[in-house]
Parts: structure tokens; sequence; C-alpha cells
């Protein structure tokens, strides 16, 4: 059975869930095709691991002036226009700027073959950008003591590092993240419970946490 | 009558020509699913793990028992999944980086199949009758056959849920896209009004919910030209007489599903042995049709038809840069030369105490069946 269990002092409250739920990590490059060896990869084939650091390489060539520049991920460019080229698809996130900017790069020729940038445009959250988002919610001086206090119950163990926590982030928009880029987490803790974090949005562009009402 | 079906077989074999299943793969192994079901029935695709949809086919190719593969989806992924609570708040948008969050398979999450890069599975069931027809006391007339099924699965868990995402492939030519949401209730507690109780006694009211599944479908039948969209309605309500009544679609558009309405994608010009245009139906009556507030307008209705555009691929919260962000922005005006399909199907969760826990799951989604694909059923015996 479940029920709400609201921290005291805290804008967190925690659902109690019974019942085996695991949640288990992928390895953060679910698009890389691991098994295909040296073989050339075929059209339809996703990139290889090799065909990944290179796109973020050859993305990553051209400095971005300014700004607070992060890669988010690589994607395969699956257009239909370019059917038998390898391309891949760099998106980078300036939170500084607040603007999404995808390069794509021609594996084939080795360059960025196109650039687009877009205000207001959000893609989901990386793995590292959940973990950078569980980080700004510990240094938040009430929810971190929060979550600290929820994990050592749950764990019987202190809390070493976001990483510690079952982490999910999903994009949230309107209200205070009108242009900035702003993630609502799942955490997960070991008892398998998870920290009522509907109302808690983490800004990471002004690296602050917004508490939504209704 | 001998003369006609041998002349129809030989229109049939040279009117479904490529992509044959002799031709070099577009993706090797383990990207590759090639399998022949127990009554010949052969589906041939791609699949990728992508990290904003996920699970991803591509390049599909049906071969109908001793016919030639016919082409029917360039690509087909999960486009959203839309979580609105019924007090209006929170409202979540599931998708997601969905390749990151899949969930590792173990053998027993895929039996009787195989799994490809832990995360993948793809196997073949049982899907019942395939058909049944007395034979009057006469063994030898007597019909019957039960069917298979392909199937190519993966799981991602977001937050509490966990999805199962699954591509059908029957043995008679449907494909059935669904999604199933089980792992745990969310656990939010909120009034009589917009819940129902759980656990012991009346002190929890779990929240109700909905699911508003989208997904891309870009038909490319036999290639990405010529492809039509049509809607088909029967007219007459307290009548006796039903009257079919076609729309060609040449334009974008925005459809609402309605009793009987159905759609199809064809190409002219590729036909089945009868000489009738090869096609697939697409029906989206399983929907409980929700819909949002004015700034949720891609939940206002059931089927979008949009011109083909690589960076519209998500229903809603798009992230391209020079695109829109919503399938009812891309649903404008422009006309049809390479038809994409989405596909939205709701379902509204109202918990009850067996849902907790794991909560049971519960499946949403949607059949698209071949329309003259071959001339006459090829799986008779």
């Amino acid at each position: 059975m479940r029920r709400g269990v609201a921290l005291a002092g805290s804008a967190l409250g925690v659902a109690v869930l019974a019942g085996a739920l695991i949640l288990l990590a992928g390895d953060g490059s679910p698009q890389a095709a691991r098994t295909a060896g040296q073989q050339q990869p075929a059209p339809g084939d996703p990139l290889t691991p090799e065909e990944v650091g290179r796109a973020s390489e050859i993305a990553n060539r051209r400095h971005m002036a300014g700004g607070r520049v992060e890669l988010l991920y690589v994607e395969r460019d699956d257009d239909k226009a370019h059917e038998g080229d390898r391309r891949a698809a760099a998106y980078f996130y300036d939170y500084a700027r607040d603007t999404l900017v995808v390069r794509t790069v021609d594996l084939g020729r080795g360059e960025v073959v196109a650039e687009s940038k877009a205000a207001g445009a959000q893609p989901p959250p990386s793995r590292r950008e959940e973990v950078v988002a569980a980080e700004l919610l510990l240094a938040d001086p009430r929810l971190g003591r929060g979550v600290r206090a929820e994990y050592a119950r749950a764990a019987g163990r202190p809390l070493r590092s976001a990483s510690d926590l079952g982490l999910r982030g999903l994009i949230f928009r309107g209200g205070p993240c009108r242009t900035h880029r702003c993630v609502r987490l799942f955490v997960r803790l070991p008892d398998e419970r998870f920290l009522d974090t509907s109302r808690i949005v983490v800004d990471l562009s002004a690296k602050k946490i917004h508490t939504l009402e209704w | 009558m001998l003369l006609n079906l041998a002349l129809a077989a030989v229109l049939a074999a040279g009117t479904l020509t490529a992509p044959d299943s002799r031709d070099a793969a577009p993706c090797r192994e383990p990207y590759r699913v090639d399998q022949r079901l127990p009554n010949g029935a052969r589906w041939q695709l791609c699949w990728e793990m992508r990290t904003i949809e996920g699970l991803t086919v591509t390049r599909v190719v049906y071969v109908p028992k001793g016919r030639r593969g016919v082409g029917v989806l360039r690509s087909g992924a999960l486009a959203q999944i839309h979580v609105p609570y019924d007090s209006g708040e929170p409202r979540y948008h599931d998708i997601g980086s969905l390749g990151p969050s899949a969930v590792p398979l173990t053998a027993a999450d895929c039996p009787g199949g195989r799994r490809r890069e832990q995360t993948v599975c793809v196997t073949t069931r049982p899907r019942g009758h395939a058909h049944l027809k007395d034979g009057y006391g006469d063994p030898g007339r007597r019909r019957s056959a039960q069917g298979h099924e392909l199937v190519v699965l993966a799981a991602y868990q977001v937050g509490w849920y966990t999805y199962i995402a699954e591509w059908v492939f029957g043995d008679d030519g449907s494909i059935t896209p669904r999604l199933g949401a089980t792992g745990s209730l969310a656990g939010y507690t909120t009034t009589p009004k917009h819940g129902w109780p759980t656990g012991v006694g009346h002190r929890h009211f779990e929240e109700s919910h909905s699911h508003n599944v989208f997904w891309r479908l870009d038909f490319d039948i036999q290639g990405r030209s010529r492809d039509v969209v049509e809607q088909y309605d029967f007219s007459g309500n307290g009548t006796k007489k039903r009257t079919m009544v076609r729309t060609r679609l040449t334009h974008e558009a925005k459809a609402v599903s309605a009793p009987m309405r159905w759609w199809r994608v064809l190409d002219p010009k590729v036909r089945n042995g009868d000489g009738h245009p090869v096609s697939w139906e697409i029906s989206n009556s399983d929907s409980s049709r929700y819909r949002g507030p004015a700034e949720e307008a891609f939940t206002h209705h059931d089927v979008y038809v949009t011109q083909y555009r690589a960076c519209e691929r998500l229903a809603s919260m798009n992230a391209a840069p020079r695109c829109a962000d919503s399938v009812d922005a891309y649903a404008g005006r422009e006309r049809l030369a390479d038809p994409v399909i989405w596909v939205n199907v709701g379902f509204h969760h109202v918990a009850r105490d067996e849902d907790a826990d794991p909560m049971p799951v519960h499946w949403q989604g949607f059949r698209v069946t071949p329309r003259d694909v071959t001339a006459k059923n090829p799986y008779g015996g």
C-alpha cells in the first residue's frame, strides 16, 4: 500500500511504493552500434561508437563564441533527402544565451554541412543534465537537506553524490521557464520510493530551483 | 478461369517489384529483422534505438506468401506520451530521452525470441485464429488456421512508469503499434472528484490522468513518391442505408475520429493482381479522445496528415531549430507529396486497488491493416 508523506519543513513529499520496481540505467549512448565491429555500417544501421565520437569531434571543431555551451548528444540524422549518407546531428545547448544549436555532420565528408540555431527549442535532457539538475537540487539548502535525509533513511547511509539517486528528467516549459532550459526530475530512492518532485523545477540556465504552485 | 488466375499471378509478380528480399539489406545484424512466420508471411525491417524517440522501426517491407515484397513504412516511432493529471497539474511530456531510459531486458522478457543489444526483443507469438470455416461435415473442406505475429519491443523507465513499446507485425500483413504502461502509480493524492480511493478506506485518492500517446508513421509504399491519403466515411444516421464518402486529402490535414471513419495510404501506381491499388488502412477507434486546453492544440485531433519534413519528429515539444513545435502546427496548408501520418491514442487511467503494485500493464494502440495488397487471402491453404 502507498501513502503520501509530507516532509517536515520541506516542499518535498514522498510517495511510498511497495513492490519490485528496479530502475536500471542505460549506458548513455543507446544509438551507438556496439557490435558492428570494423565493418562499414549499412545505411540503416545506427551510428557506431566510432562515428559518434568522430561526429562529436567534428561538430566541436569550430568553437562557439562566448556562452556556456554543452554537447547534449549525437543522434543519427535520418533525413530521407540524404538516404545513402552517414550523417549525424550534434545537439548543443548554450545556457547563457538559451539557444539550441544543431550541427549536422556529414561523416563521409568529415565536416559540418549545416548549422541551425533557435531560442526556445528544448530537446529532452541529456543524462549529464539530469545529474547537474540533481546537484542543483542538492545545493538548495532546504530541499537538499530534505533529499539527503530521505536518502539516508532509505539507504541507511549518507548520500555521497547526485549519481547515487535514480534520476530521470523531463523538460518543463512555461511559468518561469518560458525562455530558460528547465527540467523536472523524477528521483528514486534505494528503497523504491520516489520523492514527490512534481512541483520542483530545476532551472539549468539560471542555476536555481523554482517551486510551482497549483 | 485458370487462365485468368495465371494472368493475375503474373500481374501480381510484375507490379509488386523492388524492394526485393534478395536485394542488399539496408541494415546489418543485430539491427536487421527478417522473419518468416509459419504461414509463409515474411517481414523485413531495421530497428534503431534513437536517443530521443527510442525504438524506431525503419524500412519495413511486407512479403506476402508467394509474392514479392512491398515497402510499407520508411519509419515508425513514438512521437510523444503526454500525461496530464485530472486536477490540471502536473502535465508531463514523457519523451524524455527514451533511448537512455530503455530498460535492459532479460531472457524472460523475450520468450521465444532473441534480445538485440540488451534493450530490444525480437520474437514471435501466436495471435489466435487466422481463419475458421466449417466443412459442413467434410473434413477435407474444413479450413482452420492459427495465426502468428512478429513482435519488436522495448521498455522504458520514465519515473514510476515502465512503458512497453511494441511494434507487432501480423502474419496477415497488419501492423499494430501499441504502448503498455506498467511499473507503479505516481502516488499523487488528490480530492475525491479527481481520483479514486486506493489503499485501505477512503484516505488516499489516487489522481486520475491520461496517457495521450502519439505515433509518427512515415508511409512509403514502394518508395516515397505518389503516396496518397484518403479518408472514408459512411453517411447515414438513423436510416437503413449507408453511403460511402471518399475524401482525398490533397493537402495537410487534421482529422478527428468518428464512427466507421478510417483512412488509407495508397500508391495508385502499385497494383495488386486484381488491378486495385495497394494500400494500408488506419483505424483509430480505441481512443479516449482527450482534448486539452488551447495551448495543447496537438491534443485536439486524432489523426494528422503532414508533408514529410525531416525535422518534424515529435507531436509536441519538438526540438529542432527552424521547425514547428507540435503536430497541429506541422499540419498547415502544404500540398501532400510524401505524407506522414500521426496517430493520437488516448487512455484515461482511473486507478483501482489492483493497480498497486506492480501495476498491471494497460495497453493502447491502433491498427494498420492491408487493403488490396494481395488479390486474395494468400494464406487460405
